[in-house]
Parts: C-alpha cells; structure tokens; sequence
C-alpha cells in the first residue's frame, strides 16, 4: 500500500529514465542524504568512525569499482587488493612530491594511476574468459606486492619498507594523519563516496554500462551486435581500478594512516571484497553498498556476541569468525545468488501487495 | 504474389570454404543476396547453413573464398565491423542478453548511433542525456513496431520462448540494418506466432527496405515469403533459385524435401 | 652445468609436490565441472587430521591412515548433502564461490579442533638426502622427494584406468560434461559426487603427507591451492597427465627462475613467477597444454 506506482505516470521518456522513477524511492533516497550528511555527524565518535563507517564507505567505493568489472562486465578479477595498493602507493608518492596540488586532486590522480595499471594487466581479458581470467589478475596481485615490497622507491627507501601518510589539509582542516579532524574525514570520505556512487550508477545505466551487461550476458553477440570487446573489456577495467585505486588511496591515507603492502593488500583483501558484491549482489549499486555493509558489520558483531556476550577466548572467536564467513558466503549463494540486493527488491516487490497476499 | 522493389547485387559470396580442423563445414558455396530481395536458405540440420551466416557476419573465417558487400570485397571481417557496415542478425538458439529488460536488449541494438564518452555518460546530463532520449524513442517505435510494449521493461530470462525471438528481432532492428540476417526465427513457435512472424518479416522488408537473407524449415512459410532460396546439404550447394524451381528440383527432394503421401 | 641440473631435478621434485594438490583440483574439475578453491585446505585438514589422530589418540599410523580416510569420505557426503545439492546446475563461478567459503569453513574448523601451531608429521617416510643419488652422480636430491615423485606416478597410474576403463569413470566424465544430461541418463549426481570427493580428499591426505613431512603441517599449505592454478592452466583443467606435466614445468620454472634471476631482482620471484609463466602460457593457448580447444558456437 505505502510502496506502490499507481497514479505516478510519466508524461515522457525523460521522466521515466529518472534515477528514482518512484516517488517513494526518491524520499528514501533523500531521507538516506539526510541522514549521513547532516544527522550522522553530529553522532560520531572516534570509535564509530574508525571501525565503521570509514572501512564501511572506502570498502563501498572499492566493492563499487569491482562490481564494475565483475558484476556488470563479467570479468572475474582476483587482484583488488593489489590495485588498492597501487592507489595507496600512488597517493603516497604523490603526497611526498607534490602536496601543493591539494589531497582531492591527488586521490583522483591515483585512481587515474591506477586505471592505467589495471588496464594493462586487462590486456590479456580479450583472449582469456572465466577462470583463466582470474589466473591473470592473480599474476597481478602476487607480481605488485611484491614489487611495493622490494623496490625501495615506492616506500621511499624508507627502512621497514611501510608507508605513512603526512598530515595533508582541506580547506584549512587537518584530514590525514594522527591529528586529523574525525568529522572532516567523515564528510570527505561519505562526500567522495556519494558523487561518485552517482557516477556509477549512471555509467551503468547508458551506454556503456549496457555494453558491459551484454559482454557479461553473451560476449558473442555483443560482438556480432558491434559491441567492440576491446573496448568494453578495457574500459571496464580501467574504470573499475579508478574506483578500486581510489578506495586504495583513501584507505591508506584517510583511514589507516600508515600501511605494509603484504599486510594491507594482500590476497584476502581481495577475496573480502569478492565477497562484498556477492553477498551484496553482482551487477547492483545498492548491492555493493549493503555488501560492505554487510562484511564490515559482521565480524564487529560476531566479536561483540561471542567475547563480549558469551565470554568466548578471542583466538576461539577468531576461528569461529572464519567459519562463520564461510558458512554465510556459502549460505548465501544457495539461497539468494544475486545477494542482498535481489532480496531487497524482492521485499520491494511484496510492499507493494502489502497488506494483500498477492 | 511477392511484388518487392528488388535492386542490384548486395552481397556476393565466392567460393567459400571454411573447415574446423578435417571436418569440412561448408565446400565452395556461392550465391548472391540482391538489394531488396527476401532469401531464403534452406537444408537439412548440419547443412552448414548457421555457419553460413556466421561466415557472412565476421564471426567464422572462411579459410577460401571472398565476400562483397556494398562493392567492397574482403575475405573476412571483424564481427563489429560487419556490424557497422549494417548487417545485423538474430540466432538460432536465442542470444539475448538474460540479465537486461527488453528495453535494455533493444537498446543495446541501438550501440552503434550512440557515441557519447565516459565522462559525459558519468554526469548524464547534455550530450549523454540528449543522446538517451533520442535512442530511447527509436528503440519505442520498434517496440510499438513489435508490439511489446508491455513487456519492455522485463527481464528477457523470464519471458516465453516466443516473446524472447520478437524481442530478438527487435535488437537487430534497432540497429537499423541493411542486411538482416535471421536464423530459423520461427523455430518451435506455433501456427500463431509464425504468421505473427512472418508478418513482421515481411513489414521490415516493405517498410524499412531491408534486405533479408533467412534460414527456415517451414517449408510453407519458405516458399511463400522468398524470393529465391538457396539450399545447402552437407557444406554443398545443391540449389539455387526461384521457390518453385528449388521445390521441383530432384536432388533437393531426394535430399531433404521428400515427396507428399500419395506418391510414396 | 651439475648446479643447473641440481637445480632442475629439485625443482621437478617441486614440481611433483604441486602435481599432487593439482591432481585433487582435476579430479573434482573433471568430475562435476567445479573449480574447488578449497583442495589445497583440504590437504591442510586431513593432515590435520592425521596427526590430531596419531598424536591425540595415540592411534598407530595405519589406523590413523584409515581414521583420516573415512573423515575425509565423511566430509565428501557433508560437502556434497549441504553445498553441491543445493546448488546443482548453478553456473561456474557460484559453485567457485561457495568453495571458497568451504576452504574458510574447513580453515576454521581445522584451527578448532586440531590447533593452529604447526605440527611434525612423521610417518615413516624416509628423510634426508638420497646416498645413492649423492655417491653415482654427485647429485643432491632428498629421499622424500623420490617417494613423493614415485607415489605420484603410483596415483596417476590409477587414477587414469579408472576414468578410462570403469564404468564409474565414464559416469563421472559424463557428469562433468553437463550435470541434466547425466541425470537424465539415469546416472545418480549424489552418488557420483561423493565419490568424487572422496577420492579427491584421499588425494588431499597423501598431498598432505608428503607437505607436511617435508616442511611440516600448517597454515601455508593451504596457500599451495593458489599455486596450483598455474599448475591447472599449463596443463589443462581436466587432463590428469596434463596436472603432472604442468606440476613439472612450475616446479622447474620456478626454481630455475628463483636460482637465476632472483638475485638480480632481489629475491623472492617464487611468490609471481608461477603466474606470470601461466599468463604468458595463455596469452598463446588459452586451453593450456592439454585442455580440449573450445570451439564456441552461436
């Protein structure tokens, strides 16, 4: 009854490509901007905003970047971590050299960075399908960290080879390093995070993102329609790591403030946001949002119920954390492929009968 | 009956050849599709006749023979690039793309007018939205054309077997073809659909001018709507002619026509 | 010119090594079309397993032996009643997914209940360098590895008369093909899958073995499923010859690449060698060495 279409015509086709063609999308969506511009930060804590909505939002953006590749374009990528890294690195070298060109400039310099590197190892995308794919970009992954491990340029042959962020300003307040402004990190993370959310989600929905969805769908056909696979593969990939770059960037300098690749980037990395867009749902702007939302919540909450609630030891904890992901991830797959945005737009679906059965 | 403006020469195909490995698909084929005209190609399964259109498309490389389109003559080309020379097609076993609506399929048809880049597509307003629009109205009248404005915004996987080939049809309109290649697009319909079919067949013809080259098995339909047919046995060419040449030629019967009851 | 062929004979006993934990990928590949992320954990868990038994419950080596096998068969039906049925005929890359969740599940349940310090495991294999190789050609190869290398051969020997000769190898090829077919056939999944996964566990254990008694049971073996992917694409997905040759040509490159280069580069090349050597390899034949060429058709 609340959720329905009936008396929201739309006079052209303008209207009815809208972002949110219903009314009701609209105000959730506005009531969502509200929230998190305007009521979240006068709630924050340090520790609400270290733990969560930070990874929360930089985890979104990068699980944005490989539902790009993965979800609209159906190239399997194993090599997120490694490219977060590539932006982390890139924003580092780029904070040490030239700071003068202002942080926001920077972290978008090292998305760009890195989307060329991310197209280069999609290069072998246009004879490779499926598996062999993620071989490839698992030759990434392994090949980059170690290459931030050994060379010493990229962590300015600095002697435990980590890299720390220097305390960078936006207009006049401290966003990076130790004595960064919470609030100002928050608006600039939840701002970044916003735009470009809206970037994507037009993306898809055009052109190009059509092009994508057909590559994944049926690449022969696609190719037979004149879709160039070329073309469409690359630029996946080269958007795909702007994305994951700049989630990369943000991570390291806004976020964790200082980081080792092997311990920051490495394989699991990867997987936690392959895991993101599965749960959250391949091939959905909402889905990569509830799928951050999702993995980062989790382990917070199995904590706080088992050490805190239960008194369980925390190695114990631990190991029972590792299952439990398993069990969901596999859990999820039976029951909802498409993940947590299919089951929403399945309860979508029932509020618009409810209260009628059908 | 089939009174068509049929024009000069669209498409030759010379002495095509193409093998995979020692089994050889399709032996020296060649025949001419005209301006215009509605052509059939006909033959019993394994003939080589998808094949055929996959040569045509840019799909198979041929490993002899040349093809000339629109005067240009080329041994083979890239599939985009076949397409964007107009020649579009639909398949045999339905290749939508099962994750997009109806819309979204079409749309995708309509690729190659669209051009705006990432960056304008990004902010979706001037150029990109301007572009949406008009492709948007395009693809709106071949749906109304097809008659499935209720299920455009659908998601293919899950409309009937039928529907799925309109929607088909649809997508290789869209692009505006001059050659439409169509494989065996009445395949499992009933007697309904197919005239709905082979009406729409004959109305892009008429009305839009296309030029259809079509691989069918209802040998009904076949002799009704062609101009001439073309048929294929085993990779061979054992025909090529007017309906009733073709219907009367002794190899074709003894190949793949049969004869009626009565005369068995 | 002695150091190379040092260097190359250790790596193709390297090579074995990777060969064995590929062998188990195979078998599930070839049998039900599933890539399991999870084979190189499964190795991790039954030898484990094998230990927690001859060390906690004091049980001599032939009966843990036989105590890990049937967990391992106990585990198969679990895997194939809990995660394979539900998900029958769903696409590829969900069924990796959920093997990459079965690889955590076991991580998890390995860590619990036999402890994460690493462990010895001492069967009985002979240790140390080979006299023999030592005394005729000057060579320096382990004992271990030449077990390793001839249960290899062993296991491959047999595995390959029964895909080809049984009727229960013509059933699982027939399963890998196309999971409705075979069910229309009257060839029961379940069943199949079971035994699949049995013999692929079984495949763990001895995997699991020879790792463990060379640099002892822990967490890092696991990590050998990555490497075997390399191993897969060189050799193709479904060739069981294809495993071994492709374990062979890693191993080698590897070592070689690590011996040769690694200096020069400052070191550690084994971490992306494999990979980068398995991309090469598919930028060329995209099947591998022995992977059937697939013709696609629209």
């Amino acid at each position: 009854m609340i959720y329905r279409e009936t008396g929201q015509f739309k006079a052209n086709y303008q209207d009815d490509q809208a972002l949110f063609p219903i009314a009701q999308d609209r105000y959730v969506v506005l009531a969502v901007l509200l929230v998190t511009f305007a009521i979240v930060p006068l709630l924050l804590n340090q520790y609400w905003l270290n733990a969560i909505l930070l990874p929360f939002l930089i985890y979104a953006l990068a699980a944005l970047g490989l539902n790009i590749l993965t979800g609209y374009c159906g190239q399997l990528s194993l090599g997120t971590g490694a490219f977060m890294a590539v932006g982390a690195f890139s924003v580092f070298k780029l904070m040490t050299v030239i700071p003068e060109l202002g942080f926001i400039p920077l972290v978008i310099l090292s998305g760009l960075i890195t989307a060329a590197v991310g197209t280069l190892f999609g290069l072998p995308s246009l004879r490779i399908k499926g598996f062999y794919l993620a071989v490839a970009t698992l030759a990434a992954q392994f090949f980059l960290i170690w290459l931030f491990n050994k060379v010493g340029w990229f962590f300015n042959y600095n002697a435990t080879g980590m890299i720390t962020s220097p305390p960078m300003t936006l207009f006049g307040v401290i966003i990076t390093g130790p004595s960064a402004d919470p609030v100002a990190k928050y608006y600039l993370v939840a701002g970044f995070v916003a735009v470009f959310a809206l970037f994507a989600k037009n993306i898809a929905r055009g052109r190009i993102g059509r092009n994508w969805m057909a590559i994944r769908d049926m690449d022969i056909a696609a190719e037979l329609i004149g879709v160039r696979p070329l073309i469409a593969k690359l630029s996946a990939f080269a958007v795909s790591s702007f994305y994951i770059g700049m989630a990369g960037a943000l991570y390291f300098a806004v976020w964790l403030g200082s980081a080792e690749p092997t311990e920051a980037f490495d394989i699991n990395q990867s997987f936690l946001v392959l895991f993101m867009i599965i749960i959250g749902g391949l091939g959905s702007v909402l889905g990569s949002f509830l799928g951050a939302a999702f993995m980062v919540m989790m382990p917070i909450l199995l904590k706080n119920i088992m050490v805190d609630g239960l008194g369980t030891d925390a190695a114990l904890a631990a190991h029972i954390e590792i299952i439990t992901v398993g069990v969901l991830i596999i859990g999820f797959l039976i029951v909802e492929p498409h993940g947590l945005a299919r089951l929403w737009r399945i309860a979508k679906e029932k509020m618009r009968l409810w209260p009628f059965p059908h | 009956m089939n009174e068509r403006n049929v024009g000069g020469e669209m498409l030759k195909v010379e002495n095509i050849s193409l093998s995979f490995g020692i089994m050889k698909v399709l032996d020296d084929i060649s025949f001419d599709i005209k301006q215009g005209e509605i052509r059939s190609i006909i033959g019993p399964n394994g003939a080589g006749k998808s094949s055929m259109l996959n040569v045509i498309n840019g799909f198979y490389h041929p490993q002899q023979g040349s093809i000339t389109f629109k005067g240009e003559t080329r041994k083979q080309m890239a599939p985009h690039v076949a397409a964007s020379h107009g020649i579009a097609r639909t398949f045999q076993n339905i290749a939508l793309f099962k994750g997009m609506s109806t819309l979204d399929n079409i749309m995708t048809g309509r690729n190659l007018k669209m051009k705006t880049n990432l960056f304008w597509q990004a902010l979706h307003i001037g150029p990109a939205r301007a572009e949406e629009l008009e492709n948007r109205e395009a693809a709106e009248r071949i749906i109304d054309f097809l008659d499935i404005q209720a299920i455009r915004k659908k998601p293919v996987g899950k409309l009937p077997y039928g529907l799925q080939k309109r929607v088909e049809l649809g997508r290789a309109l869209a692009a505006e073809p001059e050659l439409l290649l169509l494989d065996e697009p009445m395949a499992g319909m009933n007697s309904e659909e197919k005239e709905d079919m082979c009406r729409f067949v004959l109305d892009v013809n008429s009305e839009f001018g296309t030029t259809i080259a079509l691989i069918e098995h209802d040998m009904g339909v076949v002799m009704d709507l062609s101009d001439r047919v073309l048929v294929l046995d085993y990779g061979k060419q054992l025909a090529d002619g007017l309906p009733d040449e073709v219907r009367n030629n002794q190899d074709v019967i003894d190949a793949y026509l049969g004869i009626p009851h009565e005369q068995a | 010119m002695l150091f190379f062929i040092e260097v190359a004979l250790s790596g193709l006993m390297a090579g074995v090594m990777y060969s064995l934990v590929a062998l188990g990928f195979v078998l599930i590949f070839k049998a039900s079309g599933i890539f399991n992320f999870a084979q190189g954990v499964m190795a991790l868990f039954a030898a484990l397993t094998l230990v927690g038994l001859m060390e906690k419950f004091g049980m001599p080596i032939w009966l843990a032996i036989i105590g890990t096998i049937a967990v391992m068969v106990a585990l198969a039906w679990a895997i194939e009643r809990f995660m394979l049925r539900p998900l029958v005929n769903q696409e590829p890359i969900i069924l990796f997914m959920a093997t990459i969740g079965l690889a955590y599940v076991l991580e998890g349940m390995g860590d619990i209940l036999w402890g994460s310090d690493v462990k010895l495991l001492d069967i009985g294999i002979p240790q140390g360098a080979s006299d023999w190789m030592l005394d005729s050609f000057n060579i320096y190869i382990e004992k271990l590895e030449i077990f390793a290398a001839g249960t290899a051969a062993v296991m491959v020997t047999f595995l390959a008369i029964f895909f080809q000769k049984t009727r229960i190898g013509r059933a699982l090829r027939a399963v890998a093909d196309d999971h409705q077919a075979a069910l229309s056939v009257g060839i029961s999944l379940h069943t199949i899958w079971v035994i699949v996964w049995s013999v692929a566990g079984i495949v763990a254990l001895v995997a699991g073995i020879m790792w463990g008694s060379k640099s002892g049971v822990q967490f890092s073996l696991s990590l050998i499923a990555l490497k075997a992917l390399p191993v897969l694409i060189l050799g193709g997905f479904t060739s069981v010859p294809g495993a071994i040759i492709g374990g062979m040509i890693i191993g080698v490159g590897e070592k070689v690449a690590e011996v040769y280069l690694g200096p020069i580069v400052g070191g550690a090349i084994e971490n992306w060698f494999a990979y980068m050597l398995a991309l090469a390899f598919l930028l060329f034949r995209p099947q591998g060495l022995f992977g059937e060429r697939i013709i696609e058709r629209v």
